[in-house]
């Protein structure tokens, strides 16, 4: 019986643990990378100053890769999708902005289930995508 | 009784920490999506770009879809609708496999779809010339058809769809609709 009842006590504990990690920590919180490094992986800069023709190829390229576009505004400058499978869904949201005259700036960042897609190598894909579709060569970002 | 507190112990661990590394080709096409692009593209000649979507608009008002976002400008429009997903089948299947189960002493219940939305994401674009320019009156349109089935226990399944009659039956619809609209009837 003694087993037993340390096996419950130690179940109750990890539920408790479980149970506080959902606090609103994560509201503001950026993980462990500083605001900077963030946006360094996940921006580029397109030679073009046609913001309508980058996001239309934003989306074919986000539709390319299998995300199903949710939401787009030309003003904002802004496209979000989604790609589901089976039990797991990544989203992503890709703004374009005008950097100075003639570039644009693409900033994207998703999420694959409830966490954020930190590795620059998944954002390095991305853009390659972009860059084939846009025929314009990617600079580094801000 | 040790082997099962450590198995419970470790199931609650592995429940508390779900999925949280992306696949490595999220943002890699595969030869499967592109037969996916395929699938899901038609292109359409001489009809404006505003006439093509609002006919793509009247189809899934035709088919029960509620329009949830749009952005003509960038020819993105996306509903859904949601639409019971009770399968006599799988509930045959489900009932049988309890029978038996209970039979053995270990009954097992298993969960069945209950009600799916069904999700529509249709974008349209210029077709582009060899001169790098968009052709006024010539269109891809894609459409993506996705279903969420939430199941009794309130699980989720994703799916994408990738039955061909189902585009085959939109576009048709499409074809129709834009002859209707360029005859303006």
């Amino acid at each position: 019986m003694k087993p037993s009842l340390s096996a419950l006590l130690v179940c109750t504990l990890i539920l408790s643990a479980c149970a506080t990690a959902t606090t609103n920590q994560h509201v503001l919180g950026m993980g462990d990378e500083s605001q900077l490094q963030k946006r360094s992986y996940q921006s580029r800069i397109f030679d073009t100053d046609d913001k309508a023709k980058t996001l239309r190829t934003v989306i074919s390229t986000l539709q390319d890769l299998g995300f199903v576009i949710e939401r787009a505004d030309l003003v904002l400058g802004s496209v979000s999708g989604t790609k589901l499978d089976k039990q797991n869904r990544a989203r992503i949201t890709v703004s374009v902005r005008k950097k100075g005259t003639d570039r644009m700036l693409v900033r994207a960042n998703a999420q694959f289930n409830v966490t954020a897609i930190d590795d620059p190598k998944q954002y390095q894909n991305f853009f390659s995508s972009l860059e084939k579709a846009l025929f314009l060569t990617a600079h580094a970002g801000e | 009784m040790k082997q099962l507190s450590i198995l419970l112990i470790a199931f609650l661990v592995v429940g508390c920490v779900a999925a949280t590394k992306p696949p490595v080709d999220l943002f890699v096409s595969t030869p499967q999506l592109l037969k996916q692009r395929q699938l899901e593209t038609r292109r359409y000649d001489g009809i404006a770009e505003m006439e093509l979507i609002s006919a793509c608009s009247n189809v899934l008002q035709d088919l029960g879809f509620s329009l949830e976002n749009s952005e003509t400008k960038l020819g993105v429009i996306t509903a859904s609708k949601e639409r019971d997903a009770t399968n006599a089948g799988e509930i045959a299947a489900a009932v049988a496999v309890a029978v038996i189960t209970t039979a053995l002493f270990f009954p097992v219940i298993q969960s069945v779809s209950k009600d799916q939305t069904i999700r529509v994401s249709l974008v349209t674009r210029p077709v582009i010339d060899s001169d790098n320019i968009a052709m006024p009156n010539s269109h891809f349109v894609r459409i993506t058809f996705q279903t969420i089935v939430r199941k009794t226990d309130d699980s989720l399944r994703y799916e994408t769809l990738t039955d061909p009659e189902l585009y085959q039956g939109f576009y048709s619809s499409v074809s129709k609709a834009v002859f209707l609209e360029a005859q303006k009837i």
